[in-house]
C-alpha cells in the first residue's frame, strides 16, 4: 500500500527537562531522538505538555498552568501562592516583560517558592543574568526567549551556560507568531532548530515552549473562529517541535490532548 | 534523488570524443548532474541513457490539474520536505463536501480578502447520491472544479460522465482496489485518486497519468506517518507509484490542519462556514508563503474604519505582517484612521529603515505620491516609534507646516497612545 521508509537516524537528541518539584507533581518533557511526532522512527519518552493560562480558575485538565504576574513583588508572590495552593501541577510564571521590574518580581517569586521548580518566563539576550542567577539559586527552570531567530536562540543558551545555568533546566521560546500574523516564521525557525538539535548541536537541543493562547486570542479572527483558531495555531507548532504549549481555552486543550493521545496513548504523561 | 555524476557517467560512451564541447565524458556527466548541460549535446548517448536521465529529471511529484477554465486548480510539483529548504509551490485545494444539502449559494460564493489573496471555496466534492449528477452539473456550470466522492462504479460513472468535459477528480471509496474506477478514469481521461502505490503504477500502466494518492490512516498518528512517508519517499524516488500529490478526506478540523501543514494537495472539507474555513485558509496562506519572499502590500492609503479628514494619518512599511498587526490593533480599538503604506520591499519597519528604505525623504516622497497628505485637514502624521529618528528629516521634507508625531513602538500600544497623545494634540 504505502512505502516502507528507511528510518532516519540522528546524531543528537532533545534534552529532558523536568518541570515542577517540591510540592508539585514533577513532569518531564523532551528526550526525543527524532523529528517531532515521528514516532515511527524514533524514541520519544515524553509527550508534549499542554498548559492552561489561568487567572483564578483551576487547572481544568491541563498538565501544567501559567500565571501572569504584574504589580509589586508582594502582589506577585501572593498571586503565585494562591495558584500553588489551588493546584498541584507545575507552574509557569510569566513576568511583565524584560526589564528591572520583571527581574525584581520574578526574583522575589523565585526566592519565596524556592524548590518548586517553577518555569520563569522569560530571559532574553538583553536581560538574563538575574533570572539565571535565581533559577540556579532557587532550583527553577528558565524559559529562554529569542525573536524568531535560530542564531539568537543559540547565542542565548551559550550566554546562559556561561552564567552557570544548567541547560537541562532551560526551555527555548522562539516567540510565537500568531496564525495569520507570522506563524510561518515561528514554524520554520522551530523546524530548523529541531534539525540542528538532532544534528548534534548541544546549544540548541532544548525542548521548545510556545505561548499560543495569548497570540491566538489577540487576533480579530478569533472572534469568529474561536477555539478552531487556537487549535490551528497550536497543532502546526506541535508538528514543528513545540513540547510545552500554553493555551487559553480549555476546549482547545481537550481537543489537542485528543490529538496527542493518538501518538502517545491515553496514558498520563506523569 | 536525481542521478549523481557518477551514475550518469556509467550511462555514457566513455570515449572522451569532445563533440559535446567538454574534454571528458566524466566532466560532461558532472555538468549534467549539476543541471548545467543537456544530454542532447552528446551525439552518442544511448536510448537507455536518454530514458534514465529523462525519468530522473522529471519532477518528483507530478502536477495534476482538476477542473477547467478560470478556476481550474493544479496541485503537486513540490520539491522539498521542509518549506525552509526552498518553498512549497502549489497551494492545496480546499473542496467543500456536498451531500444531500446541495449547493448553498451564499457559502459557495463567499470571498474573503487577506494579505492580497482571495479566499474562497476552491472546488466541491459531491457525495454519490441519486441527484448527484445534477448537482455536479450545477457546480461545474458555476465554474467549480468537482471531485466525485463515489460509493459505486455505476454511481461514479453517472456523475463523472455528466461533467466529463470539466475534468472532475474521481475519488473511489477509501481503500478501494477496484479496477472499475481505473477503467472509468482511463475512458474519460480524468484524474483519479488511488489508495496505494502499487495501484498507482497499475493505473499509470492503464493510461491514467494524472493520479492522487489517498494515504491510509484513520487517526492522526497513522495519517501523519503516511503523509510523511509519501513526501519523503517521493522526493527520494524510492518507488514510481509515489510521485503524486495527496488527496485527503478531512472529516475533522484537526485532520485538515494536519493535511495543510503536512503535504496534502486536495482536501475535502466536510463542514462549511467561516468558523472552520477561515483558520484553514489562513494556515494554508502561511505555510505556502515563499520564505524568501515576504508578503507585501501594495503601497497606498488604507482606510481603517470610516475615517474622515480629521482622522489621524499613520505611516508604516508594506510588509504584510506589519500592516496586519497595525490595522488589526486600530480596528480592535475602533480607531478610524488613514494608514499610509510605503513601498519598502516588504521589509519590517526597523529593517526597512536600516536599509535606507524608510528615511524621512523617502517617506515624504511616498506620502506625496499617494496623496496621503490630501486626505486630512490637519497636518499631522504619526510614524512608528522604532523610527523616531526620522521625525526631523520627515518634517523638513514635508514642509508646509507638517508635524510629525512619534507613535508607540508596539502596535499593541496604539490604543493607549491615541487616548493619551492624539486626543491631547487634537485639542490644541
Amino acid at each position: 500500500m504505502m512505502p516502507d521508509l528507511k528510518p532516519k537516524k540522528w546524531a543528537g537528541a532533545i534534552r529532558t527537562v523536568t518541570l515542577g518539584a517540591g510540592s508539585r507533581r514533577p513532569l518531564t518533557v523532551g528526550g526525543g531522538n527524532g523529528l517531532p511526532l515521528h514516532t515511527f522512527e524514533g524514541e520519544f519518552p515524553h509527550r508534549p505538555l499542554l498548559a492552561l493560562e489561568i487567572n483564578g480558575a483551576d487547572a481544568a485538565g491541563a498538565d501544567l498552568v501559567m500565571v501572569r504576574v504584574n504589580g509589586s513583588p508582594e502582589e506577585a508572590a501572593a498571586e503565585v501562592r494562591a495558584v500553588l495552593d489551588r493546584v498541584d501541577v507545575p507552574l509557569i510564571v510569566k513576568g511583565p516583560g524584560a526589564g528591572p521590574k520583571q527581574n525584581e518580581v520574578l526574583a522575589r517569586v523565585a526566592e519565596e517558592f524556592s524548590g518548586e521548580g517553577l518555569v520563569l518566563h522569560s530571559a532574553c539576550q538583553e536581560d538574563y543574568k538575574t533570572l539565571a542567577a535565581v533559577a540556579v539559586a532557587y532550583g527553577h527552570v528558565l524559559a529562554a526567549e529569542s525573536p524568531i531567530d535560530m542564531n539568537l536562540a543559540k547565542q542565548l543558551n551559550i550566554l546562559l551556560a556561561d552564567a552557570s545555568m544548567d541547560l537541562n533546566r532551560v526551555l527555548i521560546d522562539p516567540f510565537t507568531g500568531g496564525l495569520g500574523y507570522g506563524l510561518e516564521y515561528t514554524y520554520s525557525v522551530m523546524e530548523r532548530i529541531r534539525l540542528a538539535a538532532l544534528g548534534g548541536d548541544a546549544m540548541l537541543n532544548s525542548p521548545m515552549i510556545c505561548l499560543v493562547g495569548p497570540e491566538a486570542w489577540k487576533a480579530k479572527e478569533a472572534r469568529v473562529s474561536g477555539v478552531n483558531w487556537e487549535v490551528a495555531t497550536a497543532l502546526p507548532l506541535i508538528e514543528a517541535g513545540a513540547e510545552v504549549v500554553v493555551l487559553r481555552h480549555p476546549e482547545s486543550l481537550a481537543r489537542l490532548r485528543g490529538q496527542l493521545d493518538s501518538w502517545f496513548g491515553g496514558d498520563a504523561c506523569r | 534523488m536525481p542521478l549523481t555524476g557518477l551514475q550518469i557517467f556509467k550511462l555514457l560512451p566513455n570515449t572522451n570524443c569532445r563533440e559535446c564541447g567538454v574534454p571528458t565524458c566524466l566532466a560532461f556527466a558532472m555538468k549534467l548532474a549539476a543541471g548545467k548541460e543537456s544530454l542532447d549535446k552528446c551525439p552518442y548517448a544511448s536510448e537507455q541513457a536518454k530514458a534514465a536521465l529523462g525519468a530522473a529529471s522529471a519532477p518528483p511529484i507530478r502536477g495534476v490539474t482538476i477542473g477547467r477554465g478560470e478556476r481550474a486548480i493544479t496541485v503537486g510539483e513540490e520539491t522539498v520536505f521542509f518549506r525552509h529548504e526552498k518553498t512549497f509551490v502549489r497551494r492545496p485545494g480546499l473542496f467543500q463536501v456536498l451531500g444531500t444539502q446541495g449547493l448553498d449559494e451564499s457559502w459557495l460564493s463567499t470571498r474573503i480578502e487577506r494579505a492580497g489573496e482571495t479566499f474562497q471555496v476552491d472546488g466541491v466534492a459531491v457525495v454519490e447520491a441519486p441527484a448527484a449528477p445534477e448537482l455536479c452539473a450545477a457546480a461545474a456550470e458555476r465554474g467549480f472544479p468537482v471531485a466525485v466522492l463515489a460509493s459505486t462504479p455505476e454511481g461514479a460513472a453517472a456523475m463523472a460522465e455528466r461533467i466529463r468535459d470539466h475534468r472532475p477528480l474521481l475519488v473511489p471509496p477509501a481503500g478501494t482496489n477496484s479496477a472499475a474506477y481505473v477503467s472509468l478514469a482511463a475512458r474519460l481521461g480524468i484524474p483519479l485518486v488511488v489508495s496505494g502505490i502499487d495501484l498507482a503504477v497499475e493505473a499509470a500502466r492503464c493510461g491514467v497519468a494524472d493520479l492522487l494518492l489517498e494515504p491510509p490512516g484513520d487517526n492522526p498518528q497513522s495519517l501523519h506517518h503516511s503523509l510523511t512517508a509519501i513526501r519523503r519517499g517521493a522526493l527520494d524516488r524510492i518507488h514510481p507509484g509515489l510521485g503524486y500529490p495527496v488527496f485527503l478526506r478531512a472529516g475533522k478540523f484537526e485532520t485538515a490542519v494536519l493535511g495543510i501543514s503536512k503535504f496534502a494537495s486536495v482536501l475535502a472539507i466536510e463542514k462549511p462556514g467561516i468558523e472552520t474555513w477561515l483558520p484553514l485558509w489562513t494556515l494554508r496562506q502561511n505555510i505556502y508563503t515563499d520564505p524568501q519572499k515576504p508578503l507585501q502590500m501594495d503601497a497606498g492609503v488604507y482606510p481603517i474604519g470610516e475615517p474622515d479628514d480629521k482622522s489621524p494619518l499613520l505611516v508604516t512599511t508594506n510588509f504584510s505582517l506589519t500592516y496586519f498587526v497595525v490595522s488589526s490593533e486600530l480596528e480592535s480599538a475602533g480607531l478610524a484612521s488613514h494608514l499610509a503604506v510605503v513601498e519598502a520591499e516588504g521589509l519590517s519597519v526597523l529593517t526597512a529603515w536600516s536599509a535606507g528604505k524608510f528615511s524621512g525623504d523617502r517617506v515624504a516622497k511616498a506620502l506625496r505620491a499617494m496623496r496621503a497628505t490630501e486626505r486630512v485637514s490637519h497636518r499631522t502624521v504619526i510614524i512608528p516609534g522604532y523610527v523616531s529618528i526620522i521625525s526631523g528629516e520627515l518634517e523638513d521634507a514635508l514642509n508646509e507646516g507638517w508635524r510629525v508625531l512619534v507613535g508607540p513602538q508596539e502596535a499593541s500600544d496604539l490604543a493607549p497612545y491615541f487616548r493619551d497623545v492624539w486626543d491631547a494634540v487634537r485639542a490644541e
